[in-house]
C-alpha cells in the first residue's frame, strides 16, 4: 500500500477494500498497450495473451487443488457473478430435482440468489448457525432430501470470521451425489482451500480480495459437473461464461495468486500473531468486551469485538478521529438501518448487536498498528460509556 | 463514515458540552428520555402464563419477552402523559401505545410487490417506532419457547374428614397424553360440583358425543381407577357424565378454576413441550371447538367465555405453528338464557388448519392454497397490522423495564422501550427562571450524542419559557443539519430537556414529579 509517508492512518477494514500490490499492477501494464491480443484470434497477437492467460489459470488452479485446472476453472467478473454461474448454472441442469439447501450467515449476493430461484419455483432450505456462527453438519445433511441438488456454503464468513467444517459437509454432499458450492472470497487466500480433499465442487473467489485488481474473479467447476452457461455469446471459457477474456485483470489475478503462494504462510504467521495480539489486547483491557464468532477456527485476519453499553457508530467516529479506520455490522453506521444478518444468525440480541466493531488486516499491515488500536480503544470506550447513561456505577469509576 | 455529518456535528460529537449529572436539589429538573412511560393502563401483559394488566404487574412477575421467554421485571414506571396515542391493531386484538413506542416489525417498502409474494420472508424484522408502521406492515410475535417437561403431578389434596364416600386415588399420577387430553375435556365441558356431602365432577357432553364419553371412561379408569356414571336427557339432547370423586374434583378445580369465564391453564402445562400438548389441544378442540372443512371455506374455531383461557389457547397453538384470529362476541340473551360475552379463536389459514387437522387426527388436503397473511419462523409468527387509528389522551401512561431482553409481550404485540436514551439535567435561577447550569448523559451513535450536546449550549442562559420553545427542529438546524434516518430516532434531546423543566416545575410548585426511569435499561439506537 503506497501511502505517502507522513499519512500515518491505521487502514484495518481490509474486507471492505484492499489495495491491488504494485507487483501485480507491475505485471498487468504490458496488457494494457503492448499485449493487446483476443486470445481467440489465430494470429501471433493472440498467441502473446492466450498463453499468460493459460498460465494464470494454471496458478489459481493450483492454489486451490484442482485437478485440471485448464478445463476447471472459469474466469468471470466476481465473486458475485461466479456463484450465479454456480447456483442458476446447476439449478437449470437439475433434472427433476429443485432443493437448495444453504445458511443463514451467507453473503448477501448468495442469499439473493437463491430466492431469486425461490420465485422461479425452487425450494430453499435455510440451516441456522450456533452463536459462532457455525453451521452443524448434521444439520445439512438432515436437511437433504431426494430433491436436493446443492449445498451452497460459505468456506469462511467474512464478517466475524468463523471457518465453517467444509470437509465434513463435502463428505456428506459426496455421499448423497450433490454438489458442494463454496462462496470461498474470505477464505482463498487466505487459508488454504483444497478443492480434492475438501470434496468441493464449485468455488466462488475474486481477485479484489487477494490483492488483484477488481471486477476479475474465478469459478471452480469440477469435472463432470452439469452446469448451464447463464449468458449467452461468442462461447468463451468453455461456453460458460461468454464474453471477451479481460486479459490485464486475469494476468493480474495470476501473478496476485502467485505472491499468495510464496507468501501467505510467511504472511498469516504475522498477521494471526498481530490478530491474537490485538484480541488478548482489547479482550483483557476494556472491561465488558467480547469476541464476536468463533474463538479458535477463525481467519487470520479478522478481529470482531462488541462492548457493552455503547454504541458501534460512535466508536466508529472516534476511531475515525485518531486515524483508525475500521468497519461496523450495526445499524447506524450501515447506510440501511437493518442490524447485520450474520451477527442477528448468531442470536445476539439487537441491542448487542450495535456495540460490535470489525478490524480486518491485510498484507500490509503493520504490527505496530495492532498496537496503535489497542491503545486507542480503551480511551474511546471509556469517554463513551462516560456519556452513556447505561454504564453501571463500577465501571465508570474503574 | 464520517461524510454524513456536518463539521458541526463531528464538533459536538468530539467535544461534548456539558456532560455529567447534576445532583437532585431543590433547584434542579431531571429530564430522562428514551425510555418513556407509554402504554395505558388495563393494557394486558402475557405475565407468569396469564394476562395481566400493566398497571400491577411488579418485580414479583416474570414477563413474556420477545425471545419467547419468561424474564423479571425490573421495574414499572408510571407518568402523565397528554398528547396524541397510537392504537394499533392486529388479528390478536390492538395496544394503546405512545407514538415512540418501538414495536418488533417489518416493514414493507411501499408499492413493491415482490414483497407481497412469500419472499417478504427473507425481510428482516427491527424495532420500529410505531408512528413509522403503517397498515398492511408486518409485526412479529413470539412463539413462547421456554419448555419445561413434567413427568408427573402430584395431587396435593387432601381427603377431608368426613369424607367417606370417596375412593383413595394415587397421590401422584403421569402427566401423560391420557391425563391432558382429560384436562382438554374437562375445561371445555367439565364443571366442579360442590354440593352439601356431594363433590363431582360433571361433564355435559351432545348425545352425539359418545367417542368423548368413551374417551372419559377409559381415561378416568387407567389413571384414577373409578368408573364413571351417566344420566341420559333425552329431550336436550345431553349425556351427563359423573365422576364421582371429592379429591379429583378438588384436584380439577384448583388446576383450572371453577367456571367457564375463569377458566385458565395453570402455568407448568403452558410449559410443557410442544409435543405434549398436542393431546390437551385435542381434548380441548373436542369440547368447545369446531372444524368444518366440508364447507367451501373450511375453517375451525374455539369459543370459550374465559378471556385468558383463549389468550392462553392462542400461545398453544402458536407453538404448533398454527395461527388463529381472535374474536370477541358480544353477550346475547337466547330463549331466555343470558350468554355471556365469548372469545372465539378462528382459524382460516390453510396451513393452520391443516396442522390443527394433525392434532386432531384428521387429514384435511384442501384443493386450493388460500392466500396467506401470516406465516412462521423458529421464534415469531408474522402477521400484518391491519389497522391504525391516532387520537388524544390525558392520563396516566406505563411501562415495564425488563430483565435481559427489555421488551415484553401483550396480548397482540411485542413492544420494547428501545432506542437512544438521553439524561438531561438543570439548575435553575429561580429568580430570573433562567437556566444556569446545565448537563448531560446519552446512549447513542454520533448524532445521538452530537444533538444532546448542542440542546444544552442552546439552552444555557435561556428562560425556562425559552427552552421550552426549543424543537427537535432547530436543534437539527444548529447543527447544520441531521441524516434524515437520525433526525427520528437520535434526536430527543430537546424532548429531554422539556421533560428536564417539567420536573422542575412540578417540584416548585408541589405536583408530584414523574417517576424516574429506572437506570438499568439497556437500550440500542437506530433501528
Amino acid at each position: 500500500m503506497e501511502m505517502s509517508a507522513d499519512d500515518t492512518r491505521v487502514y484495518m477494514d481490509y474486507t471492505a477494500s484492499s489495495p491491488v500490490d504494485p507487483r501485480v499492477v507491475e505485471a498487468m501494464m504490458p496488457f494494457f498497450t503492448r499485449k493487446f491480443g483476443n486470445p481467440a484470434s489465430f494470429h501471433s497477437f493472440g498467441a502473446e495473451v492466450r498463453e499468460p492467460m493459460e498460465e494464470a489459470r494454471n496458478k489459481i488452479g493450483q492454489l486451490i487443488g484442482a485437478e485440471d485446472p485448464k478445463r476447471e476453472i472459469i474466469f468471470t467478473s466476481g465473486a458475485t457473478e461466479s456463484s450465479n454461474i454456480a447456483i442458476k448454472g446447476t439449478a437449470y441442469r437439475a433434472r427433476g430435482k429443485n432443493h437448495i439447501i444453504t445458511t443463514a450467515v451467507e453473503h448477501m449476493s448468495v442469499i439473493n440468489i437463491t430466492k431469486a430461484l425461490m420465485k422461479e419455483g425452487f425450494e430453499v432450505t435455510v440451516i441456522p448457525v450456533d452463536e459462532y456462527a457455525m453451521v452443524d453438519p448434521s444439520a445439512i445433511s438432515d436437511a437433504i432430501t431426494e430433491k436436493t441438488f446443492l449445498v451452497s456454503l460459505m468456506y469462511a464468513n467474512g464478517e466475524v470470521g468463523s471457518i465453517q467444517p467444509i470437509k465434513e459437509i463435502g463428505q456428506i454432499t459426496r455421499e448423497n451425489k450433490i454438489y458442494l458450492h463454496t462462496d470461498g472470497v474470505a477464505a482463498v487466500g487466505k487459508i488454504p482451500v483444497n478443492v480434492l480433499e475438501d470434496n468441493i465442487d464449485l468455488l466462488s473467489f475474486s481477485s479484489n480480495d487477494i490483492y488483484g485488481p477488481k471486477g476479475t474473479g474465478a469459478l471452480y467447476i469440477r469435472k463432470g459437473v452439469s452446469i448451464q452457461g447463464v449468458l449467452q455469446g461468442g462461447g468463451q471459457e468453455r461456453g460458460i461464461r461468454s464474453g471477451t477474456e479481460d486479459i490485464p485483470s486475469i494476468v493480474g489475478f495470476g501473478k496476485a495468486v502467485e505472491l499468495i503462494q510464496e507468501e501467505m504462510t510467511q504472511e498469516n504467521k504475522r498477521i494471526e500473531r498481530i490478530r491474537d495480539k490485538m484480541i488478548s489486547g482489547i479482550l483483557d483491557h476494556i472491561p465488558e468486551s467480547y469476541l464476536n464468532g468463533h474463538p479458535t477456527k477463525r481467519l487470520p485476519n479478522n478481529v470482531h469485538v462488541r462492548f457493552s453499553y455503547i454504541e458501534g457508530e460512535s466508536l466508529i467516529l472516534d476511531l475515525d478521529e485518531k486515524g483508525i479506520a475500521c468497519s461496523s455490522g450495526s445499524a447506524c453506521a450501515a447506510k440501511t438501518l437493518e442490524p447485520s444478518h450474520v451477527l442477528r444468525a448468531c442470536g445476539l440480541p439487537h441491542e448487542l448487536v450495535h456495540g460490535s466493531i470489525l478490524f480486518t488486516m491485510g498484507r500490509w499491515t503493520k504490527e505496530d498498528d495492532g498496537d496503535r488500536v489497542i491503545e486507542a480503544l480503551p480511551p474511546i470506550v471509556k469517554r463513551l460509556r462516560k456519556l452513556s447513561p447505561l454504564t453501571p456505577m463500577e465501571l465508570k469509576e474503574a | 463514515m464520517a461524510g454524513i455529518y456536518s463539521e458541526k456535528v463531528l464538533d459536538h460529537f468530539r467535544n461534548p458540552r456539558n456532560v455529567g449529572e447534576l445532583e437532585d436539589a431543590e433547584d434542579v429538573g431531571i429530564g430522562k428520555v428514551g425510555n418513556p412511560v407509554c402504554l395505558i393502563p388495563e393494557t394486558l401483559i402475557h405475565m407468569n402464563s396469564h394476562l395481566n394488566r400493566i398497571e400491577i404487574a411488579s418485580t414479583k412477575d416474570r414477563v413474556l419477552t420477545h425471545n419467547g421467554m419468561y424474564h423479571k421485571v425490573i421495574h414499572r414506571t408510571e407518568r402523565e402523559y397528554d398528547g396524541d396515542i397510537l392504537i394499533l391493531k392486529n388479528k390478536f386484538g390492538k395496544v394503546t401505545v405512545t407514538p415512540d413506542h418501538m414495536v418488533l416489525a417489518i416493514k414493507l417498502p411501499k408499492g413493491d410487490k415482490f414483497l407481497r409474494t412469500k419472499h417478504r420472508k427473507e425481510l428482516l424484522s427491527a424495532w420500529y417506532h410505531v408512528e413509522d408502521l403503517r397498515k398492511g406492515d408486518i409485526v412479529l410475535y413470539p412463539i413462547l419457547k421456554e419448555t419445561k417437561d413434567m413427568e408427573f403431578i402430584d395431587i396435593e389434596i387432601r381427603k377431608s374428614k368426613w369424607d367417606f364416600r370417596s375412593k383413595p386415588i394415587p397421590k401422584k399420577i403421569p402427566v401423560s397424553d391420557n391425563f391432558l387430553r382429560l384436562c382438554g375435556y374437562f375445561i371445555s365441558e367439565g364443571h366442579p360440583r360442590e354440593e352439601p356431602s356431594k363433590t363431582y365432577i360433571e361433564f355435559s357432553l351432545n348425545i352425539k358425543e359418545r367417542g368423548i364419553e368413551e374417551d372419559i371412561r377409559r381415561i378416568t379408569k387407567n389413571l384414577f381407577n373409578i368408573d364413571i356414571k351417566i344420566s341420559e336427557k333425552p329431550k336436550k339432547k345431553t349425556r351427563q357424565v359423573f365422576i364421582y370423586n371429592a379429591v379429583l374434583t378438588r384436584f380439577f378445580k384448583k388446576l383450572f378454576g371453577n367456571y367457564g369465564y375463569t377458566r385458565k391453564l395453570p402455568h407448568f402445562m403452558m410449559l410443557l413441550p410442544p409435543s405434549k400438548q398436542r393431546a390437551l389441544l385435542y381434548g380441548l378442540w373436542k369440547g368447545d371447538g369446531y372444524i368444518n372443512i366440508e364447507r367451501k371455506g373450511a375453517r375451525a374455531g374455539y369459543s370459550t367465555t374465559s378471556f385468558e383461557l383463549a389468550q392462553q389457547i392462542k400461545m398453544l397453538l402458536l407453538r404448533q405453528g398454527i395461527v388463529a384470529s381472535m374474536y370477541t362476541d358480544k353477550a346475547y340473551i337466547k330463549n331466555g338464557v343470558r350468554h355471556r360475552q365469548s372469545y372465539r379463536l378462528h382459524i382460516g389459514q390453510r396451513d393452520s388448519l391443516k396442522k390443527l387437522c394433525n392434532v386432531m387426527g384428521l387429514t384435511y388436503n384442501p384443493k386450493s392454497h388460500a392466500s396467506r397473511d401470516s406465516w412462521f419462523d423458529n421464534d415469531y409468527v408474522h402477521i400484518p397490522i391491519t389497522g391504525i387509528q391516532r387520537k388524544k389522551y390525558s392520563g396516566n401512561v406505563y411501562n415495564l423495564e425488563v430483565n435481559k431482553d427489555h421488551s415484553f409481550t401483550t396480548e397482540a404485540f411485542c413492544l420494547h422501550n428501545c432506542g437512544d436514551l438521553m439524561w438531561v439535567f438543570i439548575k435553575v435561577d429561580s429568580e430570573t427562571d433562567t437556566i444556569t447550569d446545565i448537563k448531560f448523559k446519552t446512549f447513542g451513535c454520533g448524532s445521538a450524542i452530537a444533538t444532546s450536546s448542542m440542546t444544552t449550549e442552546m439552552a444555557e442562559g435561556m428562560t425556562l419559557d425559552e427552552a421550552m420553545k426549543i424543537t427537535r427542529d432547530d436543534v437539527a438546524t444548529e447543527l447544520d443539519g441531521l441524516p434524515p434516518r437520525k433526525m427520528h430516532c437520535s434526536n430527543l434531546a430537546a424532548d429531554a430537556l422539556h421533560a428536564a423543566i417539567e420536573d422542575y416545575r412540578a417540584k416548585k410548585e408541589g405536583r408530584p414529579r414523574p417517576e424516574p426511569i429506572d437506570d438499568e435499561g439497556h437500550h440500542s439506537c437506530g433501528v
